[in-house]
């Protein structure tokens, strides 16, 4: 059980920031699935091994579910990932307010751009997963 | 143990306290009852150094910033007291065991710590005008001089401006406001700009008025812009209520005695009996003194009163005011750094007066966002978590929330009960009902949009307006009402509670109107006023 959230948390962390993920907080992680019991029922189970996948998977379903179904417990696990990631000096560099250059525009169009295609990709993915739990 | 006391004083939040130290000052033998929750855990975790820095340095942040339990990270989307974070968590433990609350439509939040709701409140300082005091049923005279004598001991800043008749008005012994941060500069300036036109529709805006020291006072430090205030209290710079008890329990005139749910009271030989269950043993005990001043937030006080008039009448009115937020973007500050230093509380105020008469005014208390953590704000954008954060980073100094409260009055329709029930702790349970009529939504969705439209013209581009349950501006008032007639669940102008000799209320329990300016300065000069007139025996 360990050995697997150590697992998603390492996946996890590599799709919310592209960075690996220290030992410090791969604990953090096992710890908090232990203490806030977060279960996932047969489908919610099915999503999220898809999503354990690959990172364009994992990015598509949430950017799904984001907007069909943002309280599912799927997204709630990488939440926590991401709340135990900004709670940390090792990745203060990932939230916290900056200067950013104007070319920095091109990126936040790009990355606009990119959450649109991970939304219709995800919507297509939840649906034949949807199917195939019927 | 001392059971026996001049005065007993119900509760320790922002009017018990106030209250108590009156009455300590003057030299009478004061208790405190309370439950007297306290953050045993957090505290001495948390460094004292500014939030920038204890982001980039310290290891153990995890532990405060997401709570021990890693109950900071909430997922579910109630939105009252959201800006509980977990050091200030105690502030409403065993609150739905010890005092449970049940409603479909009304959720206030409720506090039995030691130092109430005031351990965590967000330090914004307002005095009622005129037409205000007189519909809140509150002698203007009286309380200019109370407000006064209150502002000089907690410490308030605040500026001189076009916001000060809706503010501090004309407070002497006000500390200078803090330094703005760049965020709501930007506003202030856009403002300067329009003022003309906006004043024309009664738009004012000025500095808030806070409970915040700039100026050192005894024992209390000036803010050292930590931006730490949602997360610890450290040089004790805000006001916090547990301060005035932690100062009066060195006095000798002055007992506190925690653990104590106050059940009921009964007058008997020209001596009030205070008869309390103990949260620690649940045994009974029966206090007894001179006189009992209530002091335990509207809805504990509600439940005192009912119990002590055999529930004769078990259905009081309740007011609340309602509260909705507005994140906005200020395109100015696209993609910029947040300074280091700057305080975490609202540092400007935005006053929808459209009669002019500083009466039924809409109120907009401007926050920018960044020591609530950025986690919070992704979760609330609709795309998946890692582009959001990229996307919030990068908007993030850009954020300013409008926080808008709206004046309101009673009616039939807010209403709570305290039912009997004997499964729970004190043998009965509060509930309550909270409706707006079709007017009053309309009403505050009018005032909603005209102040959007404000900020849109100050360069805040609103993205939407979130409504929060009913109770969750955590004002409460008008269970009853000030009126002279003596009869049950009234309170006479001098505080005193109808159908007793010596039972006085301290609270905003009386207020039968709240304006949407913060209620607390007001309840603590009040609590002062009655602590004054119990003294002089009126
Ligand atoms: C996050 C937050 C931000 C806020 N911001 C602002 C702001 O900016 N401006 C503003 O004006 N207001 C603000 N408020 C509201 C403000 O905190 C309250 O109006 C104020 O603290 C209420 O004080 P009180 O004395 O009436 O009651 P409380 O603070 O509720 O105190 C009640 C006390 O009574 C005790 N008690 C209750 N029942 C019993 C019993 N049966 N026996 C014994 N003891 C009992 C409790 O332990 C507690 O000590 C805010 C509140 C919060 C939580």
């Amino acid at each position: 059980m360990i050995a697997d959230y150590n697992e998603e948390a390492k996946k996890i962390t590599w799709y919310l920031i592209s960075a690996p993920l220290q030992d410090e907080e791969a604990l953090r992680y096992v710890e908090a699935m232990s203490l806030l019991k977060i279960e996932l029922n047969h489908y919610e189970s099915i999503l999220f091994s898809n999503m354990l996948e690959n990172k364009w998977r994992m990015a598509s379903i949430d950017a799904a579910l984001a907007l069909k179904d943002p309280n599912n417990n799927v997204r709630r696990k990488l939440f926590v990932m991401l709340a135990i990631l900004e709670a940390s000096p090792n990745y203060t560099k990932y939230f916290l307010a900056r200067d950013f250059s104007v070319f920095y525009y091109f990126r936040l169009i790009s990355i606009s751009f990119r959450s649109v295609i991970r939304a219709i990709l995800g919507l297509i993915i939840l649906y034949k997963i949807k199917k195939k739990c019927n | 143990m001392q059971l026996n006391y001049d005065y007993i004083v119900v509760g320790s939040g922002a009017s018990g306290a106030i209250a108590a130290k009156k009455l300590v000052d003057e030299g009478v033998n004061v208790a405190v009852l309370d439950i007297g929750l306290k953050d045993e855990y957090y505290h001495n975790l948390i460094p004292n150094d500014d939030f920038e820095t204890i982001r980039k340095k310290d290891k153990q942040q995890y532990v405060y910033f997401l709570g021990k339990d890693y109950e900071g990270i909430s997922w579910d989307s109630n939105r009252v007291g959201s800006q509980l974070t977990p050091p200030r968590n105690f502030l409403n433990k065993f609150a739905d065991k010890l005092m449970p609350f049940g409603s479909e439509t009304f959720h206030p939040l409720e506090s039995l710590a030691r130092g109430g709701l005031g351990g965590g409140w967000g330090l914004g300082c307002f005095t009622f005008s005129k037409p205000e005091l007189e519909a809140v049923g509150l002698n203007e005279k009286e309380m200019l001089s109370a407000y006064q004598s209150v502002v000089s001991y907690i410490g308030v800043s605040g500026a001189n401006d076009d916001a000060t008749p809706y503010s501090l008005g004309d407070l002497k012994d006000i500390q200078n406001p803090p330094n703005i941060e760049e965020n709501l500069k930007g506003i202030q300036q856009s403002y300067e700009k329009h003022k003309k036109n906006l004043n024309k529709k009664g738009v004012f805006v000025g500095r808030s008025g806070l409970a915040l020291l700039t100026k050192d006072k005894p024992g209390r430090l000036a803010t050292k812009y930590r931006d730490m205030g949602f997360w610890s209290d450290t040089n004790k710079s805000a006001y916090r209520s547990w301060i005035t008890v932690d100062e009066l329990s060195s006095k000798p005139n002055f007992s506190y005695h925690e653990k104590c749910m106050v059940l009921r009271f009964y007058e008997k030989d020209n001596s009030v009996k205070v008869v309390v269950k103990r949260t620690d043993t649940n045994e009974l005990q029966v206090f007894s003194c001179k006189k009992l001043i209530l002091a335990a937030g509207v809805l504990g006080t509600s439940r005192i009163a009912i119990r002590s008039f055999d529930y004769k009448k078990n259905k009081l009115p309740i007011l609340s005011n309602p509260y909705s937020y507005v994140p906005c973007l200020q395109w100015r500050r696209l993609g910029k750094k947040i300074e280091q230093h700057k305080i975490s509380f609202s540092q400007l105020t935005l006053y929808l007066d459209e009669n002019r008469n500083n009466f039924d005014v809409g109120v907009a208390s401007l926050f920018s966002y960044r020591s609530l953590l950025l986690f919070k704000l992704i979760k609330e954008s609709p795309m998946n978590f890692a582009d959001s954060r990229i996307l919030m980073q990068f908007l993030q100094s850009s954020f300013t929330i409008a926080g808008i409260h709206h004046p309101e009055r009673r009616s039939p329709n807010k209403f709570i009960q305290l039912e009997k029930d004997s499964n729970s702790f004190t043998g009965d349970v509060l509930k309550g009902s909270y409706e707006l009529s079709e007017d009053e939504l309309k009403t505050n969705s009018d005032r909603e949009r005209k102040i959007c439209q404000v900020l849109k013209k100050l360069g805040c581009f609103p993205l939407k307006t979130i409504p929060t349950p009913y109770g969750a501006s955590i004002h409460y008032g008008g269970s009853m009402s000030f009126d002279d007639s003596g009869e049950f669940f009234t309170i006479s102008k001098s505080g005193k509670l109808g159908g007793t000799k010596n039972v006085y209320v301290a609270d905003s329990s009386g207020f039968g109107y709240l304006p949407a300016k913060g209620v607390t300065l007001t309840l603590m000069a009040n609590a002062y006023r009655v602590a004054k007139k119990s003294l002089k025996n009126e």
